[in-house]
């Protein structure tokens, strides 16, 4: 079967393709106005009138809710209580602005609606929903012409009763209805409010584009990539487009976490620097999840891959402040007027600094399609430079330096702040400018090895064909140590994992395929804090184990609560994994050596080999420095570093030393 | 010696990490909602001398205190590798009881003295003293809780069990206190642990070297910031309702006066210490004057040292604004803290009008709950403060139901209140047309209604009930607040007052609505 991944992004939308032991990549340009077109074209292009199955990372719902275009929605909560959407936490996101801005809620107070009802933390009503409200309420919808409805009330997860009657009454409209207990059963009304929210916010977009692509691409199986690192299928995405929103990110984690399990690198730390940011993950065995993400402002507490972002990139701007410090970023040149040496920009950016010091070369970039402009960084770098009364070389590397301690410093919160030692880890670079960067950031942080894998521009795609199919339950429980022994629980589990299997066959999954890992939220009784743990036989002792090394202490002694009950549901899927190449000799072929440059390390000029990484074959074996190019990425292997190329294609790169 | 500008960015970088790096850690060890929900806390690095290099971006009312602290805690106590410095006691680099501070020193290279401090400070929900919280509607600080001079309370990695089980005796709620405590203990452990990495990677001299330049970088930024603003003396005078124990208002007097890239601030003639809690010690007078400063620079510059120095600050010992022992104060740091604020921009409203917003709020609504848990038999003790309307400015209108100036903590999730403390909240919402009318609309306050599920008593520390924002170029004031008690009728409270209520009694509080900006 023909199977396609397709990652659409700003300029690019990515594709590749995989049918039995065959594979290959499809690149074209984005179409903003209306993202199926290149989805179809592209679909069109490589499948024909062939029968195939599709799986896709759309950025639909991340638009609509970063533009704020998604759908006129009102939003239902208890009656004295419609302002919590609006309310937020009450903090400020500047701490010392005078002109303090709050981020405006997608919901305006006209088509908030307070309803009868409460129910208590125990789960008990203590005051009914009286019915009679519903009526009104329905022809105040239907007045003010919603296209979707959020419902969210108090402690709905512990109760469920008030927020179903309120569906079953107003289905009546026909509009779509997000219940907060079905979209996230957990405490703090604030983030489950606003998630619920969201997601009747960007459905009714997301339903119309998958509506169209679903019906004019023809694919026989069609599944949407998730921001928790799974996929699910198209139907429920329509439905669930909160959980999509964040699926570009997540699909090259779990390309980075395949990947390097099947080549025995189970600890990775990714970096994917693009033009304007640069995202950091760390993977210890299991993709790294989180239910702390705010997008664009707003909570959105479905789980999701912890990919932490950065505003240093390529395209990121070096300046002089008033103060005299060097600046570089978050302000990036982007795309348009672009670095210095594309043509059109005046701001000397990284990219520039890169060119400036010979770790880019003019003659390779995106497969020699686009000629570099030299001259012009080499002056803009020198007169900089006599400004700051710096050597010119030592502001180009300067630049990079500043550029290099930022991300440095999303590495360590990633890793250092939450306990784990980056020197055990290996730097899974990927994106287009990552490969310029990752050793130096390596050197910084002392990390032995970096890892790039073939195609490191589309590795966002290829993940989204190897993805689990994964849904994710969660409900609050709130149980003492003592109430919460595996009788109790298992029972308070065994209808999320029945809602789970359930879902997962209406998903196309077989029973076989089908894996289930329930997981408990717990904290020291009093903590606000919760910490995610496997539900094992002694998931106690393991809560304190975890503590400890998150943060550096446990106390046995003191009494544990559950907090949510968490069940990942998994459908394996039927991917094809890269195959391994046969061992050619160390030395690379003659056609893999495209020339000498010299390039600048450390301050010193030195002659650097520019090597062709599609020539490169398992087995290969060389010194830097050396310039490894590709179509869309370049590879700076300092001096003292070498690489070897792996069974399957990708590079390792290491210190010499290291070698003997 | 020129500075390397490339240096100077890299060096920003990695002192405000350690900062942060430490509010992780204690953010997510402690164990109140206060610290780990509103994270009410602030850590910062510090040089030999005690002058603060980096601190996290956290609470504003911490700026300027902080830096007093370890200097207190310097000048009492010789402090060897491992030991770590407890203090909070506002007549000896605190500001208010329930902030506790933690001082530790880092030392590098087998040096003899310490080469650099770390230290952090939380708001501790329970110090004891005469009401559940340590929030009280006191007139002596004995009355407000424990005081800690600075103490040895970690000798050698170690805590001193027996004066920790002393300290935990006189507070209601001592397994929360023990839990944050070890929380603020990891926190400088981590400072310290980092800070000597960057001294192992960059050498001791060329370390505190560009500490001491991005304390430059930070006052020259300050100084082009003052020059921009017009030369000359600048007045303002705003009041506070009341200290609680008279009903009488206290007046707040100052003089700003601009020269070349210097200020003064001149409180001299503000009112006497009163009674009441509404005294400001002078570390809470240097906060409030800091933060607006920082406030007008643009750009994103390091909190530090260096902010402090074009800005000379004149206050007159026993004054509201510079209170003396043995003045209770408990207020003076949440709310006396806002009307400086209110006053220092009020006066630079005059010189850059474009630039000043209208009053906001000018109080922290501390709202303190105490009694026995009927569900555990436990005693509870619950602080929070409530956000209102921000004033507007001349391009925008003021933000609604926020923490405003002095504060920005979060506010306690009514699910999570209601799980850990024996109420029902009833009510929650904006406080429709509380903002002040203008060209700008002034931001409207809040509505919290908290039903009690058993017998409270409630100590409400509250300002701007009886004044009002001010609202600045012809901009109305916001309305001011009010706090009720709801039984069968609605009765109102005062400002300031500690009461009790009875099971089934609700305490309804709105907060102010800021000040609007300009003639409609």
């Amino acid at each position: 079967m023909l199977i396609i991944g397709i990652d659409t992004g700003g300029t690019f939308t990515d594709f590749i393709w995989q049918e039995g032991n065959q594979s290959g990549e499809h690149k074209r340009l984005s179409t903003p106005h209306n993202p199926a077109e290149a989805v179809l074209a592209g679909l069109n292009h490589l499948a024909g009138e062939r029968p195939f199955w599709l799986v896709h990372g759309s950025t639909v719902a991340t638009n609509a809710l970063l533009e704020k275009k998604g759908a006129r929605t009102a939003l239902i909560s208890n009656r004295g209580f419609e302002d919590i959407i609006e309310i937020a936490r009450q903090n400020r996101p500047e701490l010392y602005d005078l002109q303090v801005k709050k981020n405006p809620p997608l919901v305006p107070s006209e088509l908030r609606f307070g309803i009868s009802g409460r129910v208590d933390p125990a789960g008990e009503i203590i005051e009914t929903l009286v019915e009679a409200d519903l009526q009104p309420l329905l022809e105040q919808l239907r007045q003010k012409q919603v296209e979707s409805i959020a419902v969210a009330l108090l402690f709905s997860f512990n109760n469920q009763q008030h927020e179903l009657l309120i569906a079953e009454k107003l289905k009546a409209l026909g509009l779509p209805i997000s219940l907060s207990h079905q979209i996230l059963a957990e405490f703090r009304e604030y983030e489950r409010t606003s998630t619920t929210l969201i997601n009747a916010y960007v459905s009714p977009k997301m339903d119309r584009y998958l509506a169209q692509i679903a019906e004019q691409s023809g694919a026989e199986v069609f599944r949407i990539m998730q921001s928790n690192g799974g996929s699910i299928s198209a139907a429920t995405a329509r439905r669930e487009s909160v959980r999509t929103i964040l699926s570009g990110p997540a699909g090259g984690a779990v390309g980075a976490h395949v990947i390097g399990k099947q080549s025995g690198h189970h600890k990775l730390i990714t970096f994917d620097m693009g033009g304007t940011s640069t995202d950091v993950a760390l993977i210890d065995r299991h993709l790294p999840l989180t239910t702390e993400s705010t997008i664009a402002g707003y909570p959105v507490k479905v789980p999701m891959i912890d990919i932490h972002t950065v505003g240093a990139g390529g395209g990121s701007i070096a300046r002089l402040d008033r103060g005299g410090s060097l600046q570089v970023g978050p302000e990036s040149a982007g795309a348009d007027p672009g670095p210095i040496c594309y043509g059109k920009g005046e701001e000397l950016t990284v990219t520039d600094a890169n060119l400036y010091l010979g770790r880019l070369i003019p003659d390779h970039f995106l497969g020699g399609g686009m000629q570099l402009q030299t001259a012009k960084v080499k002056q803009k770098m020198e007169d900089f430079a006599t400004q700051l009364q710096l050597d010119p070389i030592e502001l180009a590397e300067g630049i990079l330096a500043v550029a290099n301690s930022a991300m440095e410093g999303a590495i360590k919160k990633i890793s250092v702040e939450r306990g784990f030692d980056p020197r055990e880890f290996t730097l899974f670079s990927f994106g287009g400018a990552g490969g310029m960067h990752a050793v130096e950031l390596a050197e910084l942080l002392q990390m032995p090895q970096v890892m790039v894998p073939t195609s490191p521009g589309i590795l966002s795609a290829c993940g989204m064909l190897m993805a689990n199919v994964i849904k994710d339950y969660s409900q609050t429980v709130m149980l003492d140590q003592q109430q919460a022994d595996h009788a109790i629980l298992d029972e308070q589990f065994a209808p999320l994992m029945k809602q789970a299997q359930e879902d997962l066959r209406e998903e196309g999954v077989s029973a076989e395929r089908i894996e289930l890992q329930p997981l408990l939220d717990m904290r020291y009784k009093g903590q606000s804090f919760e910490l995610l743990v496997d539900y094992t036989e002694d998931f106690v002792s393991e809560f304190h184990q975890q503590h400890q090394r998150a943060y550096g202490y446990a106390s046995a002694d003191k009494p544990v609560e559950i907090v949510n009950l968490r069940l990942r549901a998994y459908g394996r899927p039927d991917h094809q994994l890269p195959q391994q190449q046969p061992k050619a000799q160390a030395e690379p072929v003659p056609e893999a050596i495209l020339g000498q440059t010299e390039s600048i390390f450390g301050g010193k000029q030195q002659a650097t080999t520019i090597i062709d990484r599609n020539r490169l074959q398992h087995g290969n074996s060389f010194d830097g420095p050396a310039i490894i190019t590709e179509y869309s990425s370049t590879i700076v292997l300092p001096p003292e570093w070498c690489c070897d190329v792996d069974p399957f294609g990708h590079l390792l790169l290491t210190r010499k030393e290291a070698e003997k | 010696m020129i500075v390397n500008p490339i240096l100077l960015q890299v060096f920003r970088n990695r002192f405000v990490a350690i900062a942060e790096e430490m509010g992780v850690t204690l953010g997510r060890t402690a164990f109140s909602p206060n610290i780990k929900e509103r994270r009410d806390y602030s850590c910062a690095l510090f040089d030999a001398n005690g002058d603060m290099i980096a601190q996290a971006a956290h609470i504003p009312v911490h700026l300027g205190s902080m830096p007093l602290s370890v200097k207190a805690a310097i000048a009492a106590i010789d402090m060897q590798a491992g030991d770590m410095v407890m203090l909070n006691d506002p007549f000896a680099g605190g500001t208010h009881l329930p902030d506790i501070t933690l001082v530790a020193p880092v030392y590098v290279n087998e040096s003899e003295t310490p080469a650099f401090y770390v230290a952090n400070r939380a708001h501790h929900s329970d110090v004891g003293g005469m009401s559940p919280g340590s929030m009280p509607v006191a007139t002596s600080i004995f009355q407000e809780g424990l005081i800690i001079p600075p103490t040895l309370i970690v000798r050698n990695g170690e805590i001193d069990r027996n004066l920790f089980a002393l300290l935990l005796r006189n507070v209601r709620t001592p397994q929360e206190r023990e839990g944050d405590f070890a929380a603020q203990v990891m926190a400088n452990l981590t400072g310290v642990e980092r800070s000597k990495q960057l001294v192992e990677k960059y050498g001791l001299q060329q370390t505190c070297d560009y500490a001491g330049y991005l304390n430059d970088y930070a006052e020259k930024m300050l100084r082009q910031t003052i020059s921009a603003i017009p030369d000359g003396e600048y007045r303002f005078e705003d009041y506070l309702d009341n200290d609680g124990i008279s009903t009488d208002p206290v007046p707040l007097k100052l003089k700003v006066k601009i020269t070349g890239d210097a200020a003064e601030l001149d409180f001299r003639e503000s009112a006497r210490q009163v009674k009441g809690s509404v005294n400001a010690v002078y570390a809470i007078t240097l906060s409030a004057v800091l933060y607006c400063f920082r406030c007008l620079i643009k750009e994103d510059v390091p909190t530090n040292a260096g902010i402090a120095r074009p800005l000379n600050i004149l206050t007159e010992p026993g004054t509201v604004v510079d209170a003396r022992f043995p003045a209770a104060v408990a207020g003076g740091n949440v709310e006396t803290s806002q009307r400086i604020v209110d006053l220092v921009l009020g006066a630079l409203a005059q010189a850059i009008p474009e630039q000043i917003p209208a009053a906001s709020q000018g109080t922290m609504n501390n709202t303190t709950i105490g009694g026995i848990d009927p569900r555990t038999d436990q005693p509870f003790s619950y602080y929070e403060t409530l956000g209102g309307g921000c004033g507007a400015t001349s391009l925008h209108d003021g933000a609604d139901a926020v923490h405003s100036h002095m504060t920005n903590t979060l506010n306690t999730p009514i699910e999570a209140l209601e799980y850990a403390y024996p109420f029902r909240v009833t009510c929650y919402g904006l406080r429709s047309g509380s903002g002040g009318a203008g060209k700008q609309r002034g931001g409207d306050g809040l509505i919290r209604e908290i039903e009690m599920l058993t017998d409270t008593e409630v100590t409400v520390l509250t300002e701007r009930r009886n004044g009002s924002p001010y609202g600045l170029n012809g901009g109305s004031n916001g309305q001011n607040g009010r706090n009720q008690k709801i039984s069968a009728t609605a009765e109102r409270v005062p400002g300031k007052i500690t009461c009790s209520f009875a099971a089934g009694e609700k305490l309804r509080i709105e907060t102010p609505g800021g000040g609007g900006w300009g003639k409609k």
